[in-house]
C-alpha cells in the first residue's frame, strides 16, 4: 500500500475525476434498484405477501390470475385431496370506490375471500373483519385521506366500512381492499395450506384441469410485472457493465502511462505480486470510497422523494449491489494487471533488449 | 571478484537471421573497481549492462555475482538478487514521480521489508540533499535528481553499482560531479561499479575503460 496511497494523494485530480464517475454510476445503480423494488412492491406486494403455500389456478389461465376461473363445486374436491390441509378461495376485482358518498374516489383491487380465511392479513391499525360489510385496506389509502370508519361504495350495490389498515398489500399499482363473503362468486383461484406436501404431489392429486403454482410464479403472470422489472433490470445490468468498462479503460490507460515506472520498480527489485497488490489496492480504495458515497447519496435522494413514489431501499439489497459493483470493478482492473505482469524490468535500461 | 561475465552472448533471432547483440564477452570486475563501457549506439553496451544487472539472461555463457552463478535463477530469485545486491542508477534518474525524496529511498526498504530510515537520512545528508527531503522529483534540479538516484542505489548497500548514462541529462559540470560522487562511493566503501556512458570527459574518473563495438569488446 506504500505506493498505492502515495500515488492516490499525488495524482488527486485524476483519481477524483474517476471517483466522481464511479459515485454517479453506483448511485444510479442503487436508485434504479430502489425503483425496481418499489415498483415491484407497488404492483405485487399483495401476491408476494400472500399467506398461502400454493395457489391453484385453472390450467388455461397461463399463470394469470385474472384470466383464471374456478368453481365452488370443485372446492370440496380440493379439500379432500391428499396433502391439502386447508383451502380458501380468492376472487380479485379491480373497482373504483367512492369514499363516504362524496365525489372523492379511489381505484382499488378488491380481494374477496371467506371469513376466517388464511388470506386475511394481520391488521396494523384498527380491528379485524367481523362481518361481510367490513373491510381492511392497505395503509397507502391513509395517505389519500381515508380513515377508520369511512365507507367505501363500489358501484351502486355494495357499501362497506373500513375497520382496519394493513401493510404491504398492493396489487397492480392499486391498494388492496380485503373483503369477506360466505360464498364468494366468480372465484379466480383457490389458495391452499399444504403443510409438508410438495407442489408436484398436489398437482398429481388434483389433475390436469388445474395448475398448482407458487407465489413467485404468480408474479410472472401479473400483466406488466415482468416487463416492468425486465426493463429496469436491463438498465441495472448495463450500469454494471459500464462501471466495469469505465474502470477498465481508466486503469488500462494509467497503467500504459506508467510502463516506465513499473519497469524501474521491477528493476529495483519490486516483485510483480507487489505491484499487482498495489494496483488492486488502488481499485479497492477508490471503489469502496465511491460506493460508500453512493450509498449515502442514494439514501439522501430517497428521503427527498415524495412518500407515494414507488421507491424502496433495503439494506441487504444495497449490500448485494455494493458487493457486485466492487466485484465488477476488480474484474475491470484485470486487463491492467495483465499489462503489469507483462512489463519487463529491462525497460528501465534504454536501448537494451531490442 | 564482484562480477564475472564468462563468454557471454545475447542472441536475438528474427526469422532465419541471427543478431548477436553481445558476442562472446568475458569481463571481470574487482572489488573497488569502477569500469566505464563506451561505444556507439547499438553496439550492445546497454545489453551488456542489462546482463550484468540481472535484468536480462544471456543466451550463452555464465554470469557470477559475488561468486554465485546467477545465470539460471528463477525470476523471483533474480528479483531478490537485484533488490539486495545491485544498485541501479538509470538514465534521467528515473525517480518515481509521486514519491518524495525520502520515500524514494524508503521504497527500497519497503520492497525488502527492512528498516533503514536512519541510513537513508544519513545518505541524503551526505549527498547534500537534507533540505530537499520532502520534495517531489519535479521540484528538484537535474543534478539533485541524479544524486537522489545514486543515494537510492546505495541504500541497500549493494556490492555492485550499475549506472546507465548517469550524465545524459546534465551539463558537463554537473555530470562530472555526479560521476565523481559515484566513483568516491565505490572506492571508499569497496564496492564495484560499471557505467555505460557517451560522455568521454568523465572517463578519467574511471579505473578502466572498455570500448565495445558490434557486441564485441574492442579494447580494454
Amino acid at each position: 500500500m506504500f505506493l498505492a496511497i502515495r500515488e492516490l494523494f499525488y495524482s488527486k485530480l485524476r483519481y477524483i475525476l474517476i471517483g466522481l464517475i464511479m459515485v454517479l454510476v453506483a448511485s444510479l445503480i442503487f436508485i434504479i434498484s430502489g425503483l425496481a423494488k418499489g415498483l415491484s412492491a407497488d404492483n405485487a406486494s399483495a401476491i408476494q405477501e400472500l399467506q398461502a403455500d400454493y395457489v391453484i389456478l385453472n390450467s388455461d389461465a397461463e399463470m394469470d390470475m385474472t384470466k383464471s376461473f374456478v368453481s365452488r363445486s370443485n372446492m370440496k374436491q380440493m379439500e379432500q385431496a391428499d396433502g391439502i390441509k386447508e383451502v380458501n378461495s380468492l376472487s380479485i376485482q379491480m373497482r373504483n370506490a367512492t369514499v363516504n358518498g362524496t365525489d372523492k374516489n379511489e381505484d382499488v383491487s378488491i380481494f374477496i375471500t371467506e371469513p376466517e380465511s388464511m388470506l386475511l392479513p394481520i391488521v396494523a391499525e384498527g380491528n379485524a373483519i367481523n362481518s361481510t360489510n367490513e373491510v381492511i385496506v392497505d395503509q397507502s389509502l391513509k395517505r389519500e385521506g381515508i380513515q377508520l370508519g369511512d365507507t367505501l361504495t363500489f358501484g351502486e350495490d355494495k357499501e362497506v366500512k373500513v375497520v382496519g389498515f394493513t401493510t404491504e398489500q398492493r396489487y397492480s399499482h392499486t391498494p388492496v381492499v380485503f373483503m369477506t363473503s360466505e360464498k364468494p362468486e366468480k372465484m379466480n383461484a383457490f389458495v391452499v395450506n399444504s403443510g409438508e406436501a410438495s407442489l408436484t404431489s398436489i398437482q398429481d392429486e388434483i389433475g390436469s384441469n388445474y395448475e398448482v403454482v407458487t407465489n413467485g410464479e404468480l408474479l410472472k403472470g401479473i400483466p406488466s410485472y415482468s416487463q416492468e422489472q425486465a426493463s429496469l433490470n436491463m438498465m441495472i445490468v448495463f450500469l454494471y457493465v459500464i462501471a466495469a468498462f469505465v474502470l477498465a479503460a481508466f486503469f488500462y490507460v494509467i497503467t500504459l502511462q506508467k510502463r516506465d515506472q513499473f519497469g524501474v520498480l521491477k528493476a529495483l527489485g519490486a516483485k510483480t505480486a507487489y505491484l499487482i497488490r498495489s494496483v488492486i489496492g488502488q481499485v479497492l480504495i477508490i471503489s469502496v470510497l465511491c460506493i460508500g458515497i453512493g450509498v449515502g447519496l442514494t439514501y439522501g435522494i430517497g428521503a427527498a422523494f415524495p412518500a407515494d413514489m414507488p421507491f424502496k431501499l433495503s439494506p441487504i439489497g444495497m449490500l448485494q449491489s455494493s458487493m457486485l459493483i466492487l466485484a465488477v470493478s476488480l474484474v475491470g482492473a484485470l486487463i491492467s494487471l495483465v499489462q503489469v505482469i507483462k512489463i519487463d524490468p529491462i525497460e528501465a535500461i534504454e536501448g537494451a533488449g531490442k | 571478484m564482484s562480477l564475472v561475465l564468462e563468454n557471454v552472448s545475447k542472441i536475438y533471432r528474427d526469422g532465419p537471421k541471427e543478431f548477436r547483440a553481445v558476442d562472446d564477452v568475458s569481463l571481470e570486475v574487482k572489488q573497488g573497481e569502477f569500469i566505464a563501457i563506451i561505444g556507439p549506439s547499438g553496439s550492445g553496451k546497454s545489453t551488456m549492462l542489462s546482463i550484468a544487472g540481472a535484468l536480462l539472461s544471456p543466451s550463452e555463457g555464465e554470469v557470477y555475482l559475488q561468486g554465485e552463478n546467477i545465470t539460471n535463477l528463477s525470476t523471483k530469485k533474480i528479483t531478490e538478487k537485484r533488490r539486495d545486491q545491485i544498485g541501479f542508477v538509470f538514465q534521467a534518474a528515473n525517480l518515481i514521480p509521486y514519491l518524495k525524496v525520502k520515500d524514494q529511498l524508503n521504497l527500497i526498504d519497503v520492497l525488502s521489508k527492512q528498516k533503514r530510515a536512519k541510513r537513508s537520512i544519513e545518505l541524503l545528508e551526505h549527498f547534500g540533499l537534507k533540505h530537499r527531503i520532502n520534495k517531489y522529483p519535479n521540484e528538484l534540479s537535474g543534478g539533485e535528481r541524479q544524486r537522489v538516484a545514486i543515494a537510492r542505489a546505495l541504500i541497500n548497500d549493494p556490492q555492485l553499482i550499475l549506472a546507465d548514462e548517469p550524465t545524459a541529462s546534465l551539463d558537463s559540470k554537473r555530470g562530472r560531479e555526479v560521476v565523481e560522487l559515484l566513483a568516491d562511493e565505490i572506492k571508499n566503501s569497496g564496492k564495484s561499479g560499471i557505467m555505460v556512458t557517451h560522455d568521454e570527459r568523465v572517463l578519467d574518473v574511471c579505473d578502466r575503460v572498455i570500448s565495445i563495438r558490434d557486441g564485441k569488446i574492442e579494447k580494454q
